[in-house]
Order: C-alpha cells, then structure tokens, then sequence
C-alpha cells in the first residue's frame, strides 16, 4: 500500500465528483500486469467514454459493439451473445456490452473464460444467464434497472461487483461471494445494512445515495479500508469501531446532528480521514474541535488536512470546555443545594402564614412547591464563588463574587449586581462586612420569603451598606397596606421596584402604583414592575394623592407635624446612633443627607409607616400615658369642682354673713355712750 | 389659610362637644341634674382635655421649646376644625362624634380625587385608604360598611366612592347604634318583643304596649311600623349618637316591610341623615371642592419634571383599572349620572345601585 498515492487519487476525484469509486485491484490471474487500475465515475453518465478509463479497454470498447452480434435464440426470450473467434481471442477475458438497450442479460455462449463483463446503461432487470461463467471477476451492472440482487451464487471468483444506480432495497445473496474486494450500491434504495457479514476480503463497501437511516451491522468486515454513506439520512453510527481496516469514512450529507451519536468512531484506531461536511454537526462552533480532540488518529477532515496547529487548538478548547463542564456541574450543585434551601424557606414561610393569616393566596404557590425536599440535606455549611451565568471566566466580575452562604433557614446571594435575600434570617446578612468593591456593586437588592415589617427594620443599614443599590424587588413579602410603601421614602435612592403579585396582595389594588409614585416622588423612579414610569403617571399619581400630602402637611397642628416629623427622623438616625456613633464623619453626612430630604417634600414626610410591633408598642405606650392623664385629669377637675361648689357656697353664703356682721356692728355702737366707754377701758388696759 | 378653612366648614359646629342626640342646651333642666363632672364627661371636654394633657406628655420636649399656650390654643383650634384626628390612633377617632364626624370629613377630602377618577375600588382597597389616615383603623368595620353597599353576596366586588362612602359614614358613625339595631331586629325576626332584652343599660321601665307580631315572620324582613316603635325606644334611651328619630320615622314611613339591610342602605342614602351628620356634603356636591381643587392644580404644577402644562397631558393618562378602560380623560365627573339617583334619595327599595 502507498498511502500517499491513495491521498492524491481520492482527492483529485472527490473534487470532481461527489460519489467517485476509487479501487486499485490486485489481480493475480492477470500475470502481464500486477496492477488493474480503474477508475470509476459512476455519477457522470454523459461521458461514457471515462467510465472505465484504462487504456486497454479504451482501446477496444470503441470498436467490440460492432462486432457483436446479438442472434435470437431458440430460447424465446433471451438473446444469445456470440462473439468471432478474432475478438475472442483479441479480448478473451473481457466482454463489454455498455448501451445495448438490453432489457434481459443475453445467454453468453462459449466464453467461460471471461474475467470482465460489462453491462453498464442497459434496461436489465434481472441478473441471470451468467452463472456459467465462474471466472468471472468483475461485473458491472451500473444503470439497470435490477431490483434484487440475485443470479451470482455461482461467481464465487467474482471479486468486483458493480450495482450503482439500481433498484435494489435489500443487500441479499451474496453469501457466495467470499472474495468479493470491491462492492458498489451507489444510488439504490437500501434502507438497512445486513447480510454483508461474511465478506472478509472486501475492501471497499459504497452505500451513498441509499435510504440508510442509521449505520450498524458491519462486524466481519475485516478488510474494508473504503465505506461510503454520502447522502443518507444517517442520524447515529454503530460498529465502525469493529472495522479494523476501515481508513476512509464518508459521511457527508446525512443527519448527524450530535457527537455522541458518532462518538464509536473515537474508539477506531485506523481512521484516518473521515467527512461530516453537510450534517447539522458540522454547523456547531464545537465541531471542529471536538471532532479533533476525540478522533487524535485523524489525518483528513472534510477533505483538508488536519494540522498540527489545528490539533493543538482543540485540545486546548476541549480543555477549556472540559473546565466549563466542571464548572457548570459545580454550578449545578450549587443551584440544586439553593432551591432545595429556598424551598425549605418557602414552607416555613408558608407555615408561618399560615399560623399568623391564612391567607388564601398563598394556596397556589404551596400548591406548586414541592414540599417533599428533606432539609436535612442543605446543611449550614458555605459554599465560596457562586460565579454567573455565563462568561465569569474571563469577566472581571469573576473575581468579585462574594460567598454564598447557605443554611436551611434562610439564604444570601450575591450574583453579580444583585443581592438576593431568601428567608428572615438573611437579613441579618447585612450586619457582615461586605467588603467595598462587592457593596458598590450591588444595584439591585430582592427580598422574599421575608415580612415587610421586618425589612422596614433594616433599611438603614441597607441604605449604608449598599449605598448604590436603585432596584429593590419584593417577593413574598407580604406586602398589604398602601401605607408600607412610606417606609421606602427614608433610603437614599431608588430607580426601581419590582413587588411581585406573589405573596404581596396590595399589588392586587389599583391605586398602588399611583400612591408609590405619589409616595416616593423624590427618587424619580424610572421604573415599576418593569413599567416605565410615564409622566401621565406621575401626574396621575399626584391628583390622586395630591390633596392628600397637602392636607396632612398643611392641616396638621404644628405641634403634631413636629413631632411626626421628628419620629420619622429619630427613627432614621436609631440605627446610626447604636452601631456608627464611632464614625462620625459618616453620621454627620448622614445628617445632611436627610435634611435635605426632608426638605424635599415635607408635606409627604408626614406620610410614614410604622411596622405594627412599633405602632402596637407605642399604642400600649399612649395607654399608659392616657391612663395617667385620665387619673390626673380627673383628680384636677374635681378639685375645680369642689372649689367651685364652695366658692358657690360662699357666694350664696356671703350677703347673709354680710348683713349679720353689719348687724352685730350696729348693735354694738347702738349704746354710745357705754361702747365709748368700753373703747376707752381697752385703750387704757392695753397700756 | 387657618381661619378661611375654619370658615369652610363649620356647619356643625354647635354640636362640638354636644352630642346630638342628646339635645338639651345649657342651662337645661337636666345639665342642672347633673354634676359639674359628669356633664363635661357627657360633653366629651375632659376627652378632649385628657388627650390635650396626653399630647402634651408624649411631646414634651418639642413642645416646651415654644409654649404650653401656644400648644393648647393650637390642640384645641385644630378640634375646632377638626384637622386633630388625623393620622390618630382609632382608639381616639371614634371616642368622639365630632372625632367621628372629623374623620368622615377628613377622608372624603383627602381621597375626593379617587372617586373622582372613577375608579371603582374594593373593600381592602378602601380600607388601605382608611389606613391611610388612622394606621389601626380596624378591618371589621370596613366591611361592615361594604356589606351595605354589596348587600351581603360578594364581599370582593368594586364599589363606587360614594357608595362606599356614605354607607361607611352610617356605619362608622352610628356603629353602637347599628349594633342595637341589629340585635332589635334579630329578635323582633325571631319573634321576640325585643324591647324586655335589649340594651342591658336601660333602667326605664316605660314600655309602650307589647306590639303584636302575627304574620311578620312569614315575610322576608320585619314590619316596619312596628320596627320603628322599637327604635325611637331605642333613641331615647340610647347614650350613644342615634340618627334623629323624626328621620328615621320618615324612612320608615314609606315601606310595609324591610331587612335590617335595606334599613342601613336607606339610612346611608338618606340625605336628612347626611345633612344631620354635617360632616359629607349632599351627594350631588360630593366630589365638589373648588378649595381643594385650585390647592390640587398648584401642587400639580409642581409635579418634577413636568414640562407641558397639565391640562395638555391630561387627557392621555388612564387608571388601569380592573374594569373595562374608560375612554377619554379621566377626570370624566362619575356624578352627572348620579344627581339623576340622588332624587330618588329616601326611598327605602333595596336595589343595588353599586356599579358593580
């Protein structure tokens, strides 16, 4: 074998012709010439004259039609062949019968010795009238119209059969034709490889154009160098891996659409050029180098060489796909062990609505949760690197993922520029430190399976710790009241909400989306549920609530719109004054920071929320007071009263007593001269 | 600013710490009757003087920096006006029927512009209104006030702002009341004379004569002669806010029969009792409010951002409300098709005139 001359032949024809048969056959009856070279082009009828281009028989297939002559026998149907006794020894071992119109193969007298027969573009049906010449070697049936294979049992020598371009739909009988080297079923109708088992010599199996749909029953096929599968509807390919020989595979234009379905060519050591060109596979970007990277023995994709350059690429592209795959397993234990812990959340979360509200629509969710995840299995343990979805290895972002911590209780993700909360317990998250980088990246802050009230407590730290953060997102946060939404006034900025329908029943209202508007007007919010905010809104929202906000900033007692006011504010700074009073700095600028934006819009300030613990609290606290100003106030009003009853008293008292005192004076004076005399003796006595 | 809005409504005004039902004026006979304490007590002053003390205590420090004077002038202006209950725990809204009254007052003012808009909204909705303005406001009375404009069947339909408003006003204002009322006509359905039972307080032993009831559980309702023997009994006895029982009579005149829900809704349709009330204006003024409305084209004028003038971009603007979008500006006024239903005030037929 010369392998380079098999290169240079096959790819010259394959240039020229999609389903070209190439075949060097070694014939030892022929001693003059070791080597029978043809060259076979089975698919350019119109020129005949190349179908066969070895010289010999250039040379005399021009002139053996002439002198043939085809004599009706005495047998009704079958021409009888009969050559003179000059051709017949001018070409004793050939016969060549191409575009007689034949329609039946003709009895071919006195010629047993023939090596060649050749009945190419005839009308033949059938193969018959030829088993007598059993020293047949090479037969070629090319453009008939045979629709079984049959007649050759006793060619047991034949080693070249040609049947392209039939209407065969079964390979059969062949069972005989042990040494056949070189089969051709170009262009039939066969839908199944089968009973080819046997042929152990043969070198070159061509099955394109055929209705195969898939490839497989090719054990025993010990010596086949050359298979064929163009134009098939072949989707996957077995036992190519049993073919020891097997060099060539074309498999152009079939159905191939996976790697896995071809993956038994990996494990064929002999291989050495193979086409895939026209199936759905080799559209993929990881085409190339997968095939490259599983098929190392290759020497010819597609009919260019493979280089060294080109082997090098793909092994380190798998190598970066084999990382990939690591990676997104990684990834996918990761996302497994964060829904099993989002589900545990979501049923605590279920029970615990439950038990404070049953609250009917809740029911749907519970029902498409599937509640039977074991919360044993998420442990406290944490996982580090939860990168993203796609492209984290080369981004930069990579490197600033934060950890992602997961307990059965609750969970806290950080996925690029959004920090999402799962469960009460994560917001206790926000007390970590974060570190700078990943905190100012942080735009986009989700809340669910966590109660409004207690996301209220945290806004401050929120507020501090990620400074950036524009989007917030609630989900299951049991969202109810318009007046919840006036606890988001206090952050310092926000672009966007998003409140899921789930779990958050005033989303239900019509007018939420006006009061939040109304309500938070000083952010200038860009978005709501993914809407964008139009300016008919934002007027809208102000009719509605406009009057409102006058009122309670306008109407309210001064007293009361200071001590509102300053609630609001004292609450603000509660948190700055319990953890940060060792950064002043941060405070004083705090500071500012709500001045200005109480400032912005006083008459909404006044809109507040207190989370219902809070406002119970202070509902208890009032009672207390109220307690003490009902006892102080009565004690107060009774003394009035008692004093008023007896100035009354004293009122009704006093003309009486008044006149009885006139009275007594006037009886006393009435003896002049005796009460002179009394004066006198008191004036005297007293001295 | 204060003393024009104090001029805008002070209809009422004499019934500021005189409860209505109540009707003797000073120097009666009866305030003679009673001490000097219990008569401020009736009058609700020591409320109000107890929750001025209270105000004071909670808010010590601001207040003493610019005057305990100044401080009680201003609480009790504001009672005056009745601007005190906002933003107030319920607790203290409803101690009063000029708390209450301040309320009902206060609520159609603050949201006249979504009924305005047209929107017809649900109960919980209102509600989050309501809460709005007392953050504790309780959610039974909400309903309560639903089930007379939806009559009981589907608690989660869409009420028009009038609708609900009215019949929350009998409802809030008049709750102790109703309360009585309910449990008359459940006994006087269940054939009781419910004259011996109700209203445990009562002393009295003035009962009129023991009504006959013959046919009247055969009927849907009770009779409503005989229902309204019971309540003007009820009315003179009763310490809390009753409705004038000369109005009650006159709704009651009109019909043979009635439920204790066709009651509430004519009461609440009633404008007698509305006018009596003073706190809402008449139906067909109700979303009437020039003062307002000049203060809302202001504020509008501020809107951030807002380039065209309002007027311009007001007809684009749609509420996406549940039902059907309305075409045209949204300021179309709902109330041109209600002056025509507003003739019909008084009659007692139970139709529901919801736009559900």
């Amino acid at each position: 074998m010369i392998p380079g001359k098999y290169r240079s032949v096959s790819g010259r024809a394959t240039n020229n012709v999609n389903c070209g048969l190439h075949l060097v056959i070694q014939t030892s009856s022929l001693p003059e010439k070791n080597k029978v070279e043809f060259k076979l082009h089975k698919e350019t009828p119109s020129f005949p004259g190349r179908l066969l281009q070895h010289d010999l028989e250039r040379n005399y297939s021009s002139r053996q039609g002439d002198h043939i002559n085809l004599v009706s026998s005495s047998m009704p149907s079958f021409p009888i062949l009969q050559r003179s006794s000059e051709e017949k020894i001018l070409y004793s071992d050939r016969l060549t019968l191409e575009r007689q119109k034949l329609t039946v193969c003709p009895i071919i007298d006195g010629e047993e010795h023939l090596r060649l027969l050749n009945f190419q573009h005839n009308f033949i049906t059938r193969i018959q009238n030829i088993s007598n010449l059993q020293r047949l070697i090479f037969l070629d049936l090319y453009d008939n119209q045979i629709e079984e294979i049959s007649g050759l049992s006793t060619l047991r020598s034949l080693r070249v059969l040609l049947l392209g371009k039939n209407r065969i739909k079964k390979i059969s009988n062949l069972e005989n034709l042990k040494s056949l080297d070189v089969l051709d079923l170009h262009g039939n109708q066969i839908s199944k490889i089968e009973n080819v088992s046997h042929l152990c010599d043969l070198r070159v199996l061509n099955l394109a154009r055929n209705l195969l749909s898939h490839v497989d029953n090719l054990n025993g096929l010990d010596s086949l160098t050359e298979l064929n599968l163009r134009h098939n509807q072949i989707t996957f390919v077995r036992d190519v891996d049993n073919l020891p020989c097997l060099q060539r595979l074309f498999l152009s234009f079939n159905n191939i659409s996976t790697f896995e379905s071809v993956c038994c060519l990996a494990d064929s050591t002999s291989l050495s050029d193979i086409t895939f060109d026209g199936n759905p596979i080799a559209q993929e970007s990881w085409y190339k180098h997968t095939i490259l990277q599983n098929m190392m023995q290759l020497r010819q994709l597609d009919m260019k060489r493979i280089t060294e350059e080109e082997r090098r690429m793909a092994s380190v592209i798998a190598k970066k796909e084999e990382e990939k795959k690591r990676e997104s397993q990684k990834q996918s234990l990761l996302k497994e062990k964060k829904r099993l812990t989002i589900n545990n959340v979501a049923r605590k979360w279920d029970l615990q609505q439950h038990r404070v509200t049953s609250i009917a629509a809740n029911q749907d969710r519970k029902d498409s949760d599937s509640p039977s995840q074991d919360p044993g299995q998420v442990d406290g343990s944490t996982i580090s690197a939860f990168p993203e979805e796609t492209g984290s290895l080369d981004s930069a972002l990579g490197n600033a993922l934060q950890g992602l911590s997961v307990t059965d209780t609750h969970l806290v993700e950080v996925d690029g520029d959004t920090l999402s909360l799962y469960g009460s317990g994560a917001l206790e998250s926000l007390d970590r430190n974060w570190s700078v980088q990943t905190a100012g990246m942080v735009t986009t802050v989700s809340f669910t399976f966590i109660e409004f009230d207690e996301i209220v407590q945290v806004l401050p730290k929120l507020k501090i710790k990620f400074p950036n953060s524009l989007h917030l997102k609630f989900k299951e946060t049991n969202l109810v009241m318009l007046q919840q939404f006036n606890a988001l006034a206090q952050l310092r900025r926000i672009d966007q909400l998003t409140i899921d329908p789930q779990g958050n029943p005033v989303v239900s209202f019509t007018l939420w989306k006006y009061y939040v508007l109304f309500r938070l007007s000083h952010f200038s919010m860009q978005k709501i549920n993914g809407t964008e905010v139009t300016q008919n809104d934002m007027i809208m929202a102000e009719r509605l609530f406009g009057i409102l906000a006058h009122v309670a900033s306008s109407e309210l007692p001064q007293y009361r719109l200071i001590s509102i006011l300053g609630d609001a504010r004292k609450k603000q700074f509660r948190y700055l004054l319990e953890t940060k009073g060792k950064k002043p700095g941060i405070v004083s600028e705090e500071n500012n920071d709500s001045k200005r934006l109480v400032g912005e819009n006083t008459n909404r300030a006044t809109l507040n929320y207190t989370t219902r613990d809070f406002y119970n609290e202070k509902l208890e606290e009032i009672k207390e007071k109220k307690k003490f100003c009902k006892m102080y106030i009565e004690d107060l009003v009774k003394e009035a009263t008692e004093i008023n009853m007896k100035n009354e008293a004293l009122q009704k008292l006093w003309p009486q007593m008044f006149i009885e005192l006139v009275r007594d004076a006037v009886i006393e004076i009435r003896n002049k001269s005796s009460y002179m005399k009394l004066c006198l003796q008191q004036i005297t006595d007293q001295k | 600013m204060a003393t024009e809005r104090a001029g805008t409504w002070l209809p009422e005004a004499g019934k500021l710490e005189l409860g209505s039902c109540c009707g003797p004026r000073m120097l009666s006979p009866e305030r003679l009757a009673l001490t000097d304490y219990e008569y401020l007590a009736q009058r609700h002053v020591l409320t109000y003087m107890e929750d001025a003390v209270c105000q004071l205590l909670e808010n010590k420090e601001d207040i003493s920096q610019y005057g305990i004077a100044r401080f009680f002038t201003e609480y009790f202006n504001s009672v005056c006006q009745g601007t005190h209950v906002l933003f107030r725990e319920f607790s203290f809204i409803q101690a009063t029927p000029h708390n209450r009254a301040s309320f009902l007052r206060a609520f159609w003012r603050c949201f006249r512009t979504v009924g305005k808009n047209g929107d017809l909204l649900t109960m919980k909705e209102y509600h989050c209104l309501l809460q709005l303005l007392c953050p504790d406001f309780p959610l039974e009375l909400t309903q309560k006030a639903a089930r007379i404009v939806l009559m009981d069947d589907a608690m989660d339909c869409l009420m028009s702002f009038s609708d609900f408003l009215f019949a929350f006003q009998i409802q809030f204002y008049y709750s102790e009341f109703l309360e009585s009322v309910a449990a008359i006509y459940q006994d006087l359905l269940s054939g009781k004379n419910p004259n011996t039972v109700i209203v445990p307080t009562s002393s009295s032993g003035q009962h009129r004569q023991r009504p006959a009831l013959g046919e009247a559980s055969m009927l849907e309702g009770v009779e409503a002669s005989l229902f309204y023997q019971c309540l003007e009994n009820l009315c003179d006895r009763h310490k809390y806010s009753c409705p004038p029982p000369a109005l009650v009579k006159e709704v009651l005149s009109n019909v043979q029969r009635l439920t204790f829900y066709g009651f509430l809704v004519a009461l609440s349709k009633h404008h007698g009792i509305n006018q009596a009330l003073g706190a809402l204006p008449d139906k067909g003024d109700l979303m009437h409010d020039p003062a307002m409305d000049e203060e809302l084209e202001r504020l509008l004028a501020q809107v951030p951002g807002l380039v065209n003038s309002v007027t311009a971009s007001s007809e684009a603007s749609c509420l996406p409300s549940r039902t059907p979008p309305r075409v045209g500006s949204p300021w179309r006024p709902l109330h041109h098709a209600r002056k025509v239903d507003a003739e019909s005030d008084g009659s007692t037929e139970e139709t529901d005139e919801s736009e559900t």
